[in-house]
């Protein structure tokens, strides 16, 4: 195996459409426990962490751009995010154990796109955008549109991701990451993501989505619907649940049979919204 | 693919040929011998191989050797000054802090990073940060109360 690591995007890009064979490697939690067990052994391994562009995060217009190379840690100390992002915040602390969150980046987790881990339900919740670079140029793809199956994005071949950016906004939203896992640390058996926003006893903003009950996040704009211009009773919140749960189809897995997930779907998103819904009236 | 790479290890630089795809761990026991470092799992769910890299824990067998040159690594090695342990080792050994000991240099760097970051932790921290490892003779109790001892200045050790 050949072995670069190169600090511009234009010798990144160079790599990537020369050679056939390569892996992009991030923080390596994932991909080199993969090549450990020989599942994936590239001819060219391009180690993105010299690359500046893809360090770091900063607030642009209500939006922070968060570097695809930002590790776990970084994510959950940075107090800059807040309001609906206060959620991607939430996620991050609840994935595996400290060892693993300061190598682990977002920009890895995400392009390896398992409906388990964390963050593709926290960013579905968040209305997160991902930036991404292939040799045609620049795109911008909507979280609703990333993921495409078990561990497959809408990435083509020769793209990566550069950045995911999420709203600030509603600023007055609260976000959770409720996470039902066998063992601290363990990838979830079922999570429940939310941003959720009050004025008043009305809820003005709802965003769910589901993790580890489908090949991809769940999230569904009817089941949103249904709590946004509520007062987020118990009857409203169990209507929400029952067209998630139908939507759902969960895998037997060893975290948990498709019928415990199940059982689980409505209960953690009771929870999650009433605990909100409880913040939020303090607020 | 071979490759001759500089790692700064224990403030000591190491100059050691690689293969590029060799991890961490397996550079630290079977190229420098450096065998306190544990070969567990060896995908990142044990906890027996960690190191600080820049003061931070991480997974050894997870880390690519090759990608590590501008970095400082800390190993259980490292631990002890001059040949005299660290407060931490010396808790370890007067709680009887382990029984095989395989995960023990695991949970001193996991401890070790903790206590860097917090010199106070809850006990309910210590639990949750020693989480990611895992102690197969279910000596979590007396770890606990040798991280704990040391929190409070009261370790007792000869």
């Amino acid at each position: 195996m050949n072995y670069v690591e190169p600090s511009s995007i234009t010798e990144l890009m160079n790599y990537v459409t020369t050679v056939e064979d390569y892996r992009c490697l991030a923080g390596g939690a994932t991909l080199v426990a993969m090549m450990n067990v020989g599942l994936v052994e590239p001819e060219l391994l391009i180690s993105l962490h010299k690359l500046d562009e893809l360090k770091g995060m900063r607030i642009d217009q209500n939006v922070i751009r968060i570097g695809a190379m930002t590790t776990h840690t970084a994510i959950t100390d940075e107090d800059r995010l807040t309001g609906n992002a206060s959620l991607v915040r939430s996620a991050a602390g609840q994935i595996a154990h400290s060892a693993v969150r300061n190598m682990g980046t977002i920009g890895g987790a995400i392009s390896h796109a398992d409906p388990s881990a964390d963050f593709p339900a926290a960013l579905t919740a968040a209305n997160a955008t991902i930036e991404v670079l292939g040799p045609s140029g620049r795109r911008v793809i909507q979280i609703d549109d990333f993921f495409v199956n078990y561990l497959e994005t809408s990435l083509t071949e020769k793209e990566i991701v550069m950045a995911i950016m999420v709203p600030l906004s509603p600023a007055d939203a609260i976000g959770h990451h409720l996470k039902f896992s066998r063992v601290d640390g363990d990838y979830a058996t079922v999570s429940v993501s939310l941003a959720l926003a009050m004025e008043g006893r009305i809820c003005s903003y709802a965003r769910i989505a589901v993790g580890s009950v489908a090949a991809v996040p769940l999230r569904l704009k009817e089941a949103d619907d249904i709590l946004i211009g509520s007062n987020l009773e118990e009857s409203e919140i169990a209507r929400a649940s029952e067209l998630l749960l139908k939507s759902s189809d969960p895998i037997d897995d060893v975290r948990g049979s498709s019928s415990y997930r199940k059982f689980l779907i409505p209960r953690l998103i009771r929870q999650a919204v009433l605990q909100s819904k409880k913040e939020l009236s303090y607020t | 693919m071979m490759e001759t790479i500089s790692l700064t290890i224990n403030n000591e630089v190491h100059t050691v040929l690689i293969e590029t795809r060799q991890t961490l761990l397996s550079v630290l026991r079977d190229k420098l011998f450096l065998c306190g470092t544990k070969n567990g799992c060896n995908h990142g769910v044990c906890g027996a191989c960690n190191v600080l890299v820049d003061g931070k824990a991480m997974r050894a067998c997870l880390l690519l050797a090759i990608t590590l040159q501008e970095r400082e690594i800390t190993t259980i090695e490292g631990l002890s000054e001059n040949g005299e342990l660290s407060l931490l080792q010396k808790a370890f050994a007067s709680h009887q802090a382990f029984q095989c000991g395989f995960c023990t240099s695991g949970m001193l760097i996991s401890a070790t990073a903790l206590l860097d970051h917090d010199s106070t932790p809850s006990i309910s921290k210590i639990r949750h940060e020693l989480g990611g490892n895992i102690c197969r003779c279910t000596g979590y109790v007396q770890i606990i109360d040798a991280v704990k001892s040391v929190c409070e200045g009261k370790t007792d050790c000869t």
